[in-house]
């Protein structure tokens, strides 16, 4: 229950909605609610409903190479879209299955996962190893990459403006398969550690790979020492050893109370040993 | 403000706060049935179906299914839900039975989009659920079974039971 507030606003245009936030300060957007829902906080006294502004549409344009999630399409309708099935060989609807458990899914968003960029966020990962694209709209139409999500400059900019969707390029040349891996205490608790990796391969060569690792336990974050080591390489057993170690180096990680910062490295190289090889056994 | 929902087949106009929960709209109007466990999204004992769907009512806004249709258990009355709550009690896998109505909501939901699960689906359905008592086995095959006569089109068996 958020007690204060007292208006509950259903806008029909962005530019309307848009408005209605820059008028009061303490106005939040909904989408889901999965994540405001959760907060008791005292501060929301508007809520701005995007429920009407049809931004859950999503497109696979072979021809612009390109794929568009709206922002309010919910993570369980993209998991279960049969357009997306065998994109980037399954690893986006793959990973997203292992956000949350089925009734969140069922209620949240894309855009929502975004927008509140939490720190053990699963989404985020997935979609940074696609090299995706935020599109938001600030009186006009914008996109920014996802991997400048925590630049200093974009988070106020954020703040005043409405995601609208996520855009991610289909593969152009040779094959992209990924691997989504994520460690928790239980099923239904939130990442302890997470990683997201993507490889594109040509006539048995990485020309392009992804790897970013979340809840570390700090935003997610790509690994762009580790993507340009496996660029001209084929994935055997011992690359993969050699780019789990580098991952474990490179990976800023740190303790919390759910695992301390050794066993992170550790549990780092584990997983980018155990997504390399599961992609390495879908190119096989 | 006011809203209108569908509510187990019937229309219904409740006159809500703005950043009220579902949850405690349901409870405040006799959906008893949907019982307040963490609050938070994790336990599932707070589940409804929204437009078909399975969602907790603790992590929604009232305001935000007007015009939708909501289904608690005091809703399921249909064959299907008859056999699952037959089949609980036959197989035991209700010990305290806070958790069962959002347990029975899952498995009503995954057996209405999937009549024929693995093992596997069964539970992914139900990760949303937490049952400290019973250690879901029995859950779990009480689905199996209503999933095995619904498949073999055994209605006769589960009439017996009823």
């Amino acid at each position: 229950m958020l007690s204060n507030v007292t208006k509950y606003h259903i806008p029909g245009s962005l530019g309307e909605a848009l408005s209605l936030h820059n008028r009061e300060s303490r106005s939040y957007f909904l989408a889901g609610g999965t994540g405001l829902a959760l907060s008791d906080s005292n501060r929301p006294v508007e809520l701005i409903d995007l429920d009407d502004l049809e931004l859950d549409e999503l497109e696979v344009d072979r021809e612009a190479g390109r794929l568009l999630i709206g922002a309010t399409r919910k993570i369980q309708q993209v998991v279960g879209c049969p357009d997306l099935e065998g994109f980037a060989d399954g690893y986006l609807q793959d990973g997203l299955e292992k956000v949350g458990s089925y009734p969140i899914r069922n209620a949240g968003t894309l855009g929502g996962s975004i927008v509140r960029p939490f720190p053990w966020s699963d989404v985020i990962p997935i979609l940074l190893a696609l090299d995706a694209t935020i599109l938001y709209f600030d009186r006009s139409h914008e996109k920014r990459e996802l991997s400048r999500l925590y630049d200093d400059d974009f988070r106020p900019t954020l703040r005043n403006a409405i995601v609208t969707g996520i855009e991610v390029s289909l593969p152009d040349e040779g094959v992209t398969r990924g691997s989504f891996q994520k460690f928790s205490r239980s099923e239904f608790d939130v990442a302890s550690l997470n990683v997201g990796c993507t490889i594109t391969e040509r006539d048995g060569e990485i020309v392009k790979a992804r790897m970013a690792v979340g809840a570390r336990p700090s935003f997610a974050t790509r690994l762009t020492e580790v993507e340009e080591s496996l660029k001209g390489r084929s994935l055997n057993e011992d690359l993969i050893y050699e780019t789990a170690e580098l991952a474990s180096q490179t990976a800023a990680v740190s303790s919390d109370r759910k695992m301390s910062k050794e066993y992170r490295v550790a549990q780092v190289r584990k997983m980018a040993e155990d997504a390399l090889r599961d992609i390495t056994s879908e190119f096989n | 403000m006011n809203i209108t929902i569908e509510i187990n087949d019937e229309d219904k106009e409740f006159q809500v706060k703005p950043g009220e929960i579902l949850l405690d709209l349901l409870r405040r109007e006799g959906y008893t049935s949907v019982k307040e466990g963490c609050k938070a999204g994790d336990c599932g004992a707070c589940m409804v179906l929204v437009n078909g769907r399975a969602m907790t009512s603790c992590t929604l806004y009232a305001a935000q299914v007007d015009g939708k249709r909501i289904t608690t258990l005091e809703g399921l009355n249909d064959e299907l839900a008859d056999s699952l709550r037959q089949e609980f009690l036959d197989v035991g896998a209700i010990q305290c039975g806070f958790c069962i109505p959002g347990v029975l909501i899952s498995s009503y939901s995954l057996l209405t989009h999937n009549p024929n699960p693995t093992e596997g689906e069964i539970k992914a359905a139900l990760d949303g659920n937490l049952c400290r008592c019973t250690g879901y086995i029995k859950q779990i095959e009480a689905i199996k079974n209503v999933a095995r006569d619904l498949e073999g089109g055994n209605n006769e068996r589960r009439r017996e039971k009823i």
